[in-house]
């Protein structure tokens, strides 16, 4: 696997870079020629109002959707329009915003399922009795112990993913995708449905995959995390850039603000519409 | 039923079992496909063709079907694999169709409408018993491995298992290599069993019962299949007796409940599994014990 690749300027190439990229979805522009630059061992957030398109750009990186124009490199290899088996195996890994567990496996299934790409073992050894196959099924099972520890998996391991709570099922999804050993990893909304602690549970263990190597990318809303965690944020709407740099910089600016809360004068309106309804109900 | 009637049935389910394997190995890697039928077909005609002209011994006659088999696995799944789920199903149905149509028109070779003789010597319960060890042992050694638990997830989720680095055609071409290679065999075993084989022997009948002994069974374990075509093939012969014509009628109910209320079918290891974490019950102390125990298996 890549780690360097010399870019023609000699410099280090970005863990993701995506120059240009729109894609449209029959009349309707999902992402407008967008620009981003993931350096590497980053914590990198994409934010923005619901259909503002963060999670097309997620899956055109994963290889699920192929853009309209414009490219997007892993690590300074080209993978647009690259199917996304291949693609993960440039490092790529992702979770689901609404999560997608394999239906009848426990936990510690899905997490071996993951380890494909690490397993060397044939169809061969496997009918052979091979001792290989038989210590590699050892090592795979003993990782996803290991990995369903490191993301605070609560639950007892042989229970069938889907009837773990909402934390757990998010927890085992980014566990599975770890199974790959990834070098970039996307997670679209990590945290939704968990309460604060296990939100900060979460970051923390993204300062985790961050110290050992993994870049990450994440889609999210809850804004504490993201100024605590990530190093630079895109902020989208509507399928177009709207700013880019530190979360805290990007949240301060006019038209992020208008996206997320709507025009001041629309707030303003808004709290006289309110105040006349009160008026006529009588109360 | 008497001795000799129980002995045919379960001979009979025994060959089913193989080809419902046949069609699970497809539907493993999540491709619904009556190909099997058309697999058996080939192998079985084969192996009278070559019998006759060449007098092959037996078991040369069933690695004959196995290898017919897997082959023809390979090519029918460089021709369909691109096409995508119902339509996949529809185009190896359309083999089947196409299967009868050949044995008709190559009477050099089939027989064509008379049909063939073949002789009997793998008809017998060694051979049956051995094919289904080998069979059952295929499955369940494949079960765990890495190509099973990469089958689990494209038919869970292809898109899923791709971002895994998985590639589902790949995985899919395997699932057929192996449906042909039980169907082969089932094919050879069931014309080895009748003795006979004709225009009709591998059509839509068989592909039906087949299909049904998976969905009765259990399409999400490799169990399933075998279970499911001996419960379907005992129990039209059960009911016969006293029920006369009316059997059918009751299988057919019994498949539709059995649809209704088990989807997943008689074995179902995610049912087991449900049923295990009631009876264990929820209480957090539970829990919390199980995950003891599984820090110190990691820390061990």
């Amino acid at each position: 696997m890549t780690t360097t690749s010399p870019g023609a300027s000699g410099a280090v190439a970005p863990a993701v870079e995506i120059a240009g990229v729109t894609k449209t979805f029959g009349g309707l522009t999902a992402v407008s020629d967008i620009h981003i630059e993931v350096a590497r061992q980053s914590i990198y957030g994409i934010l923005g109002p619901n259909g503002a398109g963060k999670t097309t750009v997620l899956n055109m990186i994963s290889g699920f959707i192929a853009p309209d124009s414009g490219s997007i490199s892993v690590f300074g290899d080209e993978v647009t329009r690259m199917p996304p088996h291949r693609i993960a195996r440039h490092g790529v890994a992702r979770t689901y915003q609404n999560i997608r567990l394999f239906g009848g496996m426990t936990v510690l299934e899905t997490v071996v399922a993951g380890a494909y790409m690490r397993r060397s073992s044939t169809i061969g050894g496997a009918l052979l009795l091979s001792p290989g196959e038989r210590r590699e099924r050892k090592r795979v099972r003993e990782r996803a112990q290991a990995l369903l520890e490191q993301v605070g998996v609560r639950s007892a391991h042989d229970e069938l993913a889907e009837t773990l709570s909402y934390g757990d099922q998010r927890r085992v999804e980014i566990a599975r995708a770890l199974a790959t050993e990834p070098q970039v990893l996307l997670l679209d909304e990590p945290t939704a449905g968990m309460n604060d602690a296990e939100s900060k549970e979460i970051g923390e263990l993204l300062l985790q995959l961050q110290a050992s190597g993994l870049t990450l990318i994440l889609i999210e809303h809850n804004m504490r995390l993201v100024e605590e965690f990530c190093e630079s944020v895109s902020v989208m709407n509507s399928g177009v850039m709207l700013a880019q740099g530190t979360p805290s910089w990007c949240l301060e600016q006019d038209d992020v603000k208008e996206a997320y809360f709507g025009k001041s004068s629309d707030a303003a309106r808004i709290a006289t519409l309110r105040r006349a309804r009160r008026g006529s109900s009588g109360s | 039923m008497s001795t000799t009637a129980w002995i045919i049935t379960l001979q009979f389910a025994g060959v089913n079992a193989l080809f419902a394997l046949g069609v699970y190995a497809s539907l493993w890697t999540g491709v619904l496909s009556l190909a099997p039928i058309f697999f058996g077909a080939v192998g079985a005609f084969t192996f009278g063709y070559l019998a006759a002209t060449l007098g092959l011994p037996p078991f040369l006659g069933l690695v004959l079907g196995i290898v017919i088999g897997a082959l023809l696995g390979v090519v029918t799944a460089g021709i369909v694999i691109r096409l995508s789920s119902h339509y996949l199903a529809m185009a190896t149905i359309a083999m089947v169709l196409i299967g009868r149509v050949l044995i008709l028109n190559l009477p050099e070779y089939t027989g064509g409408a008379a049909g063939t003789l073949i002789p009997g010597d793998l008809g017998t319960w060694p051979w049956l018993i051995g094919v289904l060890v080998i069979a059952g042992f295929v499955m369940s050694r494949l079960a765990g491995s890495r190509f099973g638990f990469a089958a689990d997830a494209v038919r869970e989720d292809p898109a899923v298992a791709q971002t895994l680095g998985v590639s589902p055609r790949h995985i899919q071409l395997v699932g057929f290599i192996l449906s042909g290679a039980f169907s082969g065999a089932a094919g050879v075993m069931q014309a080895s069993f009748l003795q006979y084989i004709g225009p009709d022997t591998f059509y839509t009948h068989l592909g039906f019962v087949t299909l049904a002994a998976v969905v009765l069974g259990g399409a999400f374990h490799w169990a399933g299949p075998i279970v499911g075509a001996v419960v379907f093939t005992v129990l039209p012969e059960l009911l016969r007796d006293v029920m006369g014509d009316y059997d059918r009628v009751v299988t057919g109910v019994l498949l539709v409940l059995i649809i209704i209320y088990m989807p997943r079918g008689l074995v179902d290891l995610r049912r087991f599994r449900l049923l295990r974490r009631r009876s264990r019950g929820s209480e957090p102390s539970g829990v919390s014990a199980s995950r003891e125990s599984a820090n110190q298996e990691v820390l061990s």
